[in-house]
This record gives C-alpha cells, structure tokens and sequence, in this order.
C-alpha cells in the first residue's frame, strides 16, 4: 500500500487533534481491521523515529490468558503505552498485542475512546462488520415479521452482568436484531470460558471496569462456528453493553430516563438496573422467572422482573460521617417497583464509596474498588421532582 | 399541527432523557423552552466535564455517567452539583428568550487570576422550528462531538497550575441582566456584575475547539489562554 495513509493519519491526529481508534481508521478510510491496525502501528514508528514535534500518545488492545481469583480466564484489555508492559508481564500467555489508538491527548479515561468510534459504528451499522476480521456466516439478519415473532415468544434470561459495569447497547435502528436468540448465546458465554456456538452480534461490545483508569476491560464474543479470518485464531466474548433507547422504547413501560441529578437518597436518579433490555421485558405476555446466579460471587445478580416488579437498584447515600467528610455510598437495594418506600440496605455487595473532604482544594487519594455501577439507564417509576422544586429550595 | 409538536417534543423528552413537565401540558409549545432545556443540560454536561479534564476538582469526585449515549465524568460532591444546576437555572430564562450570548466557564488560579476561558458563543436562529424527526437526533450527535472536543482539549492546552477554582460568567445581550439584578430567580443565589479581570484576560491565546451548526440552535465553543500560567 502506498504512504498516503501515514499523511491522512498525520492530519487527523495533529492538525484536527482527533482520537484515531483502529476501527474509525478502517471505517474511514475503507480498509480492513488489521491493516488499520498495521497503518496505526507504522505512523507510530515513524513519528517515534522523527522525535520531533508534539508528543503522541497511545493505546492498546492487549489479550491474553491470565489468572484471576484462582481461575483462568481470557482477558482482553485496552490499556495506555505506559502501562502496557505491566499489564503484560501480569498475563501468563500473551495473544495478541496491537495498536488501539493514537492521539495527542493524554486520556484522563476511557470514554473518549467510546465516543470516538460511536458515530462511526452507527453509520455503519447494518454492515460495521464489514472490514473486520470477525465473521459468522450463519448470522443473517432477521426479517422485521421473525423479529417481531421472536420477541413476542422470547424467554429471555437475564443478561449477566461481571464484575464491572456493563451497560447494554443495542442501537435499535438498525432492523436486523436477532434478540431472541441473543441472551441465549449471552448465557453460554459466561458459563463457559471458551466461547460456545453464539450468535455474532454486530454490535460493538465494551466492558468497562472502574479500576486504574487506565485499564479498559474489552470483551468480544466469537462463535466457535465462525470463520474467523484473523491471523490469529483467539476466541473472544461479545456482550452487549450500552443501551441506546428509541423512539418506540421510549413510549414503553420500562422507559429508563436518564437526568443527571445530584445523588439524593429519595429520588431514585442515578440508579443502574441490571437486567436485561427491558424491551422484551414489555412484550413477553408471561415473563418466566428464572434468575441465574452467576458462579463468580463477584458477579452481579440481576433478577428478573417478576409480575410483582421488584428491580435491585443501585442506591446512592450521601451523608457525613464523624470526620465531618462527605460519603457517598452506592449499594445494590431491593427495590420494589411499585412506589413504595425503599428500604436502602446497602448490599454487601456495595463496592464503591468515596469520601470528600469538606474543602475543594485538598486532593484526596482513594481507593477505588470495583464498582458495579452500570451505565445503562434506569427506569423511573417514581414521580420526578419538577424543577420548580429549585425554586422553593433556597 | 399541534400534535406533531407534541410528538416532536416527546422526541426530546426521548432522546435527552428530559422530561420538561411545564411544556408539556400546554398546547402552544414554547420552542425557546426546549432550546434552553437542551442547552442547559448540554451545559451542565459540558462544565462537570471540563472541571474533570483541567483537574479544576481531583478526579476521585468525579464518576461515569451517560449522556447522549456515551460516558462522560459527572462530579458526586452535593454542594458543587447544586452550585453548577442553580447557576444554570438562573441562565436558563436568559437563553429561552435568546438575550445570552456567550456561557463563559473561567478557571482561576489562586491569585484568582484568569488563566483559562472556555467560551460558549450561543446564538438562536429567529425562526425556530423542529423540521424534521431526524433533527433531534443530529442535535445531539453535535452535541457528542461537543463532548469528545472538550475530552481532548488537553492536547492544546498547556497544565493549570495547582489550587485553581471556576466561576461561571454570562454576557448578555443588551440590558437584560438589569431583570435579573431585580429579580432573583433563587433565592439566596444572587448574580452580580463580574469583575473586569475576570472578564478579560491579558495575553490570551485564541484556541477553537469546535462550532455546530444546527437548525435550533448554533454553538461555538473556544478557550482563550493565557500565556503564561504561572
């Protein structure tokens, strides 16, 4: 390929100051994954070699076995240049190693990564698919009747969240969803660590994971069955993680508004509901109760909403302790989602508090466990507190 | 004609999440209170954000979020959240009746000395109309592209020096702050002419960060520097 490339790059990264992810890069400009992986990987090189200029900066996409809690596990991880090669020597078998990204910015977190590729995935999405190195030939797309069909019987288990916090998205413009048949391949994954025979979503898939910022958990799920055309034969998990409501979700009963909102103990704002999209939630006639435990105790359990419509919410409690510092505790509570009062017993299972000190200026180092908040939208059965209650505040 | 306002404004509520309670129920819809909602939500977004990327507050404060489906950092701390949605409360009937012109978040050192502007350059088109289903959802793709700007802003612009703090400073059109001098929309939350220093910096750097360009709504968005930080 001729060095056109390494000129386009150029301009992205310096002159318009872009994040230049591997999978914008191969949607851009036409090409397949891994040769925008190389291109990425080139540019570096030789921006390196110059060492002139501004300073760049990188991310990347490591895989690899490890152990972890006693068990094997495939990890996949984003994480920046400088932490790479502790994050390597922590893996006991290295897979695969490439070049994610490449910006001027030094990325506080990990979300503009997400932003980055957001748009350019949704352009694409009945065909995101199309440059990467990931394919099924058995996953066609439902017709909107089957779909319809499949949503109306589907019995859907609960999507299993891990340990981080997963927020599901499913861009529902696109047609094609093959939903029902989703979960069930979901469910296979995290039972099993070698990836069963799922259906290839064609959604992209993030974990993130509130550690170091620096770590972003990427999990990606393949079919056994698929054809996969990347050098290296790796089996990654898939899993849906944000949710993207439309229009038509928004009319139904499970609409999940999002407002951002100071946390306060009474209004129930912030919370994440861990389950499943709520859409086939709606349409099942007569949804079954089947609550998975995952074997992993770590693991977020999320139930399934029953007809009496209990949802474990994520409650957040911010008061002051004895230091005179400001706490805010987040803890998974039994919410009943028919209005009644909640009984915030914050869960043992509470994994992240934070405490504030009174004054701005002092700089506070904490330890941040690992949160299982989700980023995915709550609903709101309670009545929102209008604005005009800022007016009778003061 | 007004049922596809209605609709259209369900469309809002959907996409941003927002539930305006007090346009809803009437049947004349105000398009200046939807543009303002959008605005000041984006703004509330926009300036927990670039207290996180400036470091303005430790990043400990501060926790993931979603909006316009994708992360952003939103701070926890009470006092500061209250701070950030009164003030744009008391900005909000400036926007919806187009009078403001710029949203300026000003980061001080500790001589409270400007050293970086972040401008909001607002303007409203005159005729407001909501054209088209798609134009909502174009909004806030813009208004994403807003947000992966801000993010990256730290390529351009040089650190701040430690024990900074923010203020939020509001040009207006015209003699419109004399209303709010007279009427305090929160009580207790007074708005006062700003300080001459505050609102000129010496020695700046113009840094543009990004323009949109919408049918309600149009935005400019740079930093003025200051050379020398420290």
């Amino acid at each position: 390929m001729d060095d056109l490339y390494l000129d386009n790059i150029d301009e992205f990264v310096n002159d318009q100051n872009k994040i230049v992810t591997y999978k914008w890069l191969s949607l851009t400009l036409g090409v397949h994954v891994n040769i925008a992986k190389q291109m990425l990987y080139h540019y570096l090189q030789q921006k390196r070699n110059e060492s002139s200029g501004t300073p760049l900066h990188a991310t990347y996409l490591v895989s690899g076995k490890c152990v972890e809690n006693g068990s094997t596990c495939h990890k996949v991880s984003v994480v920046r240049e400088d932490k790479l090669d502790a994050v390597k020597a922590k893996m006991d078998v290295t897979i695969s190693v490439h070049v994610y990204s490449v910006q001027r910015a030094e990325l506080k977190d990990s979300s503009p990564l997400y932003n980055t590729d957001y748009d350019a995935v949704k352009e694409n999405l009945k065909n995101c698919n199309k440059y990467s190195a990931i394919r099924c030939a058995a996953a066609v797309s439902l017709s909107s009747a089957e779909l319809q069909r499949a949503q109306e019987m589907a019995l859907v288990p609960p999507v299993e969240k891990e340990i981080s916090k997963p927020g599901l998205n499913e861009n529902t413009s696109a047609t094609s969803k093959p939903s029902a048949k989703q979960p069930a391949g979901i469910m296979g994954m995290f039972a099993s660590k070698n990836a069963s025979k799922s259906q290839e979503s064609s959604k992209e898939v993030k974990t993130e994971q509130k550690e170091d910022s620096s770590l972003v958990r990427e999990q990606s799920k393949v079919s056994n069955a698929l054809k996969v055309e990347s050098k290296d034969t790796r089996n990654k998990t898939k899993r849906p993680e944000f949710v993207d409501r439309d229009d038509e979700e928004i009319e139904s009963q499970q609409k999940k508004r999002r407002r951002i909102k100071k946390p306060q103990p009474d209004s129930s704002d912030d919370e994440v509901v861990p389950d499943s999209p709520p859409v086939h939630n709606v349409h099942t006639p007569s949804p079954k109760k089947q609550v998975k435990r995952e074997p992993v105790s770590h693991q977020e359990e999320s139930s399934e909403v029953k007809r009496r419509k209990r949802r474990r919410v994520l409650k957040s409690n911010t008061f002051v302790d004895e230091d005179g510092a400001f706490v805010t505790e987040k803890g998974y509570v039994s919410v009943s989602y028919s209005e009644s009062e909640e009984e915030p017993e914050p869960n043992s299972q509470a994994k992240y508090s934070s405490s504030l000190k009174q004054s701005f200026g002092k700089r506070k180092e904490e330890k941040r466990e690992k949160s299982q908040k989700k980023t995915s939208t709550a609903n709101k059965p309670t009545k929102q507190p209008s604005i005009m209650g800022f007016l009778q505040k003061k | 004609m007004s049922e596809t306002l209605l609709f259209s404004l369900k469309v809002v509520a959907s996409i941003f999440g927002y539930f305006t309670m007090a346009t809803l129920t009437r049947q004349d819809l105000n398009f200046g209170q939807v543009v303002a909602d959008i605005l000041c939500e984006f703004l509330e977004v926009a300036i927990h954000l670039i207290l996180y990327v400036r470091d303005v507050y430790p990043s400990g404060i501060f926790q993931k979020r979603k909006k316009y489906n994708v992360p952003v950092q939103m701070s926890c701390h009470p006092d500061l959240n209250q701070y950030i949605q009164d003030t744009l409360h008391c900005v909000k009937p400036l926007i919806e009746k187009n009078e403001a012109e710029k949203v300026v978040v000003v980061i001080m050192d500790k001589e409270h000395r400007p050293v970086e502007r972040f401008v909001f350059e607002i303007s409203q088109p005159p005729l407001l109309s909501i054209s088209s289903e798609t134009l909502l959802s174009h909004v806030e793709q813009l208004l994403r592209a807003i947000i992966l700007k801000i993010s990256v802003c730290d390529a351009v612009l040089d650190n701040n020096p430690p024990g900074c703090t923010f203020t939020v400073l509001v040009h207006t059109r015209e003699a419109a702050t004399r209303n709010m001098e007279k009427v305090q929309v929160i009580k207790d939350f007074p708005w006062i002419v700003a300080d001459e220093q505050e609102v000129h910096m010496e020695e700046a750097k113009l840094i543009p960060l990004k323009t949109m360009t919408s049918d309600i709504l149009k935005m400019q968005l740079y930093v003025e520097e200051k050379t020398q930080k420290t």
